[in-house]
């Protein structure tokens, strides 16, 4: 599974929304995430790939599309190190 | 008031009022485990305002709403230290909504975070505070007593937490336990920035009868002496910080 998979997943999971309407263009308004579905998937992404989100940065995510770029490039640079 | 070579816990004391209290037991000479969950560069900045005090700081991110992390802050502290003299139970959450929208997730997330962290929080540091006795202090809001639009849960959850405040003070006087809550009015913090985006409270500085907002370090200052020996005799109870608001509500009306 991919990074966006996975993370798809959980948002599913959290807002209980079919997974097939949440492209890398959506917005959280539009997946129907509130702020504490947010928290509780960035806790939940957290976990699963062993990172850190500090709200400082998920605050400029604007869409699930920017929230996938963000862990992409994290768990990358995780790999590298 | 000296709290020489004591170590306290601050849960969510990467800003607001955690920091203040944090900053305030460190100011007089208290080790300090900086706990925060969601705003590292804040935990970080507040540690190191605490060291430059002369003392020990140490950071360690944990969801106090998660029985896991809970452990995870205790097992550090149980391996790091051995004790622990000071619990201040601050960290909080919530969700602002009206009653018909509050869902099952809201509450238990709410409550989770804000009143059964105190609980486990309670239990490891008494194991902590065993054979030299201790000090607990929980941070409540006005909201457990006073009805806020939009903040049913969370001032449910600050009830909970000032009973459990009672109930922990008698059974842990015997091990030497001191147990109280401080209650502050809308306190001017970040988290307040945040009820003000979403319309929860309106600007307090006029239901102030002191004519200011509390500010984090009125709390402070109360919390500091709850955990001195001056405070002694001072059991379960709940300590009010709102410049009079809540005694003055009548008198203010017509202003």
């Amino acid at each position: 599974m991919t990074v966006e998979e996975q993370i798809r997943d959980i948002i599913a999971r959290i807002t209980r929304v079919d997974k097939s309407i949440i492209t890398r263009q959506s917005t959280f308004k539009e997946i129907k995430a509130d702020s504490l579905d947010v928290v509780q998937a960035l806790v939940a992404v957290e976990e699963t790939f062993g990172i850190e989100i500090p709200d400082e940065e998920a605050q400029k995510f604007q869409n699930f599309g920017d929230f996938v770029s963000y862990v992409e490039n994290r768990v990358a640079q995780k790999e590298k190190v | 008031m000296s709290f020489e070579g004591k170590l306290a816990l601050v849960t969510g004391s990467g800003r607001g009022i955690g920091r203040a209290i944090a900053l305030k037991l460190a100011s007089q000479g208290a080790d300090i485990i900086v706990n925060f969950f969601r705003h590292r560069e804040s935990a970080e900045q507040t540690a190191k305002d605490i060291q430059a005090l002369g003392v020990k700081a140490e950071v360690i991110r944990a969801n106090v709403g998660d029985p896991a992390k809970v452990d995870e802050i205790f097992d550090m502290i149980g391996n790091k230290f051995g004790h622990l003299d000071i619990l201040i139970s601050n960290a909080a959450s919530g969700v602002g909504r009206p009653v018909a929208d509050i869902d099952v997730k809201a509450w238990e997330w709410t409550m989770d975070i804000n009143a059964r962290a105190l609980l486990l929080c309670a239990q490891r540091a008494a194991k902590l505070m065993e054979g030299r006795g201790g000090k607990i202090v929980s941070i409540s809001s006005l909201g457990s007593r006073f009805v806020l639009p939009n903040y049913t849960v969370v001032g449910v959850s600050k009830a909970a937490l000032e009973a459990l405040t009672r109930y922990l003070a008698i059974e842990l006087a015997p091990l030497n336990i001191c147990v109280n809550a401080v209650a502050a009015s809308a306190v001017e913090t970040e988290a307040l920035k945040f009820y003000f985006k979403e319309g929860l409270v309106k600007d307090s500085r006029y239901v102030t009868p002191v004519g200011r907002m509390v500010i984090p370090e009125d709390v402070a200052n109360v919390v500091a002496f709850l955990c001195s020996e001056e405070a002694f005799m001072i059991r379960g109870q709940t300590i009010i910080v709102d410049g009079g608001t809540s005694v003055g509500l009548f008198a203010l009306a017509g202003k």
